[in-house]
């Protein structure tokens, strides 16, 4: 295995990505010279529709989607493409909903980040910093999980070691943001974006050929495993499982921070509109030729016993790429989780950068009347990102316990944490500070509480805990508080103050 | 357009937005769940996993063209004042 020609495609593809960021640092020179925060966190309002909906399908499709998901799969069959294929609705959704409202508001306040629309909407730094941390924490946690799951699947797949791929990849994508800023990752994330497609493609052929054709695998699942052909494959997909998934992945994630930030980055409606179509088109395309691998592979793999596979459903992947094809074009195939894996690490990573220096310390400066001169921002942000970057390296080679537990509660943390503040915020006058704060702590707290005690209701994902319960604290929260002030309520109402 | 009059064709298209989703799921749930019991068979693959998976796509590919061409409007969006470095 250990040759350097599997080591290539990914090496190359990488060296790409990294010129690419330099070639935007060097375009984007005299933007960053006028106002480095605008250009450097949310690349100067200019994203087309093309690039807006590669960047936000990318940010969104992770590791597990390419191997966490069909791992499951394999176990499961066609009932999870079904329940995986809920992340069709995302892109219209969120784009639909936030997408010209948040950046008609943006435009007038000159906001970079999600936390700048939601301090200027309920004027509470309280309330700001907290949304600060949490992003942080879970994205921290997210993009070492991210780091480890595509090292153990490099060391599985190419025969290098974790530590290899680790550095490779971890490295070059902590540069690479760092130097791009939000434009070089938004374009670096639209060629993963295309990048994973041809992975899955590559290896859904090779899978086919491998099993002797699509019928012949069908036909195995007839005769051996037909519950791989029923919705609620014999009691392994329950319904409470569907409604669980179609809320954690579907509508829920309405209101996370990094989907929302792109929507106050692109350049004009033609671009959202563009957007919605391009990035419903291609999210299919994405779900369902990775999950259906996961699903055929059984024709591959066909030993019903997990343990035959060192009992881990992430082991599903590896197996199949090594099984199905040549080393030359695992390496190639290798590309396509990589690339998900650094298109999400790239966002979390620069959106973890501008909370802390914008959101946070910025404040922090103008609040005790100190500012800081546009090469100090400059300085400051590069150097945090890529501090920030390599500190995520560093735990990623030895990953403390406490990082996966962090990263279990990350993505329904983030949900509960911003659903209703986002949603209130935008579309209902009366919600203040108070009920924002309240629905933020209350909600995650519960979120958090439920999930390590492994509470469920009905036997549903615990995001639905947090997302009633944080509904509530706003309710109860919004009762104790005051009415926006006037300012405010022109600024985020004028269809209702101001004729 | 008026300020005031791009937050309320805003707001007509969130609105339209969420209702669109509610019509996604619906059409997901008949053309899965609501195929699962038939025993038809194309491509070798059962009806449920064609109607659920691909068409359900393809239908939401078709309302988010919808969404796009008939729904959003386009409005002109104001260059953000342009601020000294350094933040806000």
């Amino acid at each position: 295995m250990e040759n350097l020609l599997n080591l290539a495609p990914a090496l190359l593809f990488l060296a790409v990505l990294l010129y690419i960021s330099y070639w935007v640092q060097q375009q984007s020179s005299e933007a960053r010279s006028s106002n480095f925060v605008k250009d450097y966190f949310i690349g100067g309002r200019s994203l087309g529709g093309f690039v807006l909906a590669m960047t936000t399908v990318a940010t969104y499709s992770s590791v597990s989607t390419f191997v966490g998901g069909p791992g499951v799969a394999w176990q499961i069959g066609y009932g999870w493409l079904y329940m995986a294929i809920v992340q069709m609705v995302v892109i219209f959704l969120v784009m639909g909903v936030f997408g010209k409202k948040i950046s008609l508001i943006a435009r007038e306040i000159d906001a970079v980040t999600v936390i700048d629309i939601i301090r200027a909407r309920y004027k509470s730094d309280a309330l700001a910093n907290m949304a600060a941390i949490f992003i942080v924490a879970f994205f921290c946690a997210t993009m070492v999980a991210q780091f480890v799951g595509a090292a153990k699947l490099f060391e599985a797949v190419t025969g290098y070691s974790y530590m290899t791929g680790l550095t490779m990849f971890g490295i070059i994508v902590v540069i690479y943001t760092t130097i791009g800023g939000f434009k070089g990752v938004a374009i670096t994330d639209a060629i993963c974006a295309i990048a994973m497609m041809i992975g899955m493609a590559i290896l859904f052929y090779c899978l086919l050929d491998k099993a002797g054709g699509y019928s012949a695998i069908m036909a195995h699942f007839r005769a051996n495993d037909p519950a791989m052909l029923e919705p609620l494959s014999r009691g392994k997909m329950p319904v409470s499982l569907y409604i669980s998934q179609w809320l954690l992945v579907g509508v829920c994630t309405l209101a996370l921070p990094q989907s929302v930030v792109r929507s106050i980055s692109y350049k004009d409606t033609k671009a959202l509109r563009n957007a919605i179509i391009i990035g419903t088109i291609v999210i299919g395309v994405v779900t369902i030729i990775a999950t259906w691998v996961g699903v055929l592979c059984k024709g591959v793999l066909t030993n019903p016993d997990l343990a035959a596979y060192g009992g881990s459903v992430d082991n599903i992947m590896p197996r199949t790429i090594i099984s199905v094809m040549s080393p030359f074009w695992a390496g190639v195939v290798i590309i396509g989780p990589i690339a998900a894996t650094i298109s999400t690490v790239s966002s979390l990573l620069l959106t973890s950068s501008s909370s802390i220096i914008k959101d946070v310390y910025m404040r922090h400066l103008e609040k005790s009347g100190k500012s800081l001169s546009n090469e100090g921002v400059k300085r400051l942000s590069m150097i945090f990102t890529i501090l920030l970057g390599f500190g995520i390296y560093l735990i990623s080679i030895a990953p403390p316990s406490v990082i996966w537990k962090i990263n279990m509660f990350a993505f329904g943390g983030l949900e509960t944490a911003f659903f209703w503040v986002m949603i209130f915020g935008l579309f209902w006058h009366k919600a203040n500070s108070t009920g924002a704060i309240c629905a933020m702590a209350g909600g995650v707290a519960a979120y958090c509480i439920t999930m390590a005690m492994g509470f469920k209701v009905m036997s549903l994902h615990q995001i639905t805990i947090g997302i009633t319960t944080s509904l509530l604290f706003f309710f109860i929260g919004n009762a104790m508080g005051k009415m926006p002030d006037m300012d405010t309520l022109k600024l985020f109402f004028p269809d209702k103050y101001e004729d | 357009m008026k300020r005031s009059e791009q937050f309320r064709q805003a707001n007509r298209e969130a609105k339209t937005t969420v209702l669109a989703t509610i019509v996604v799921i619906l059409f997901w749930i008949a053309a899965g769940f609501g195929l699962a019991d038939s025993d038809i068979v194309l491509f070798d693959t059962p009806i449920w996993v064609i109607g659920g998976c691909i068409v359900s796509w393809f239908f939401a590919v078709v309302v988010a063209w919808w969404l796009a061409e008939y729904v959003i409007k386009d409005v002109d969006m104001k260059e953000d004042s342009t601020v000294k470095g350094g933040g806000k």
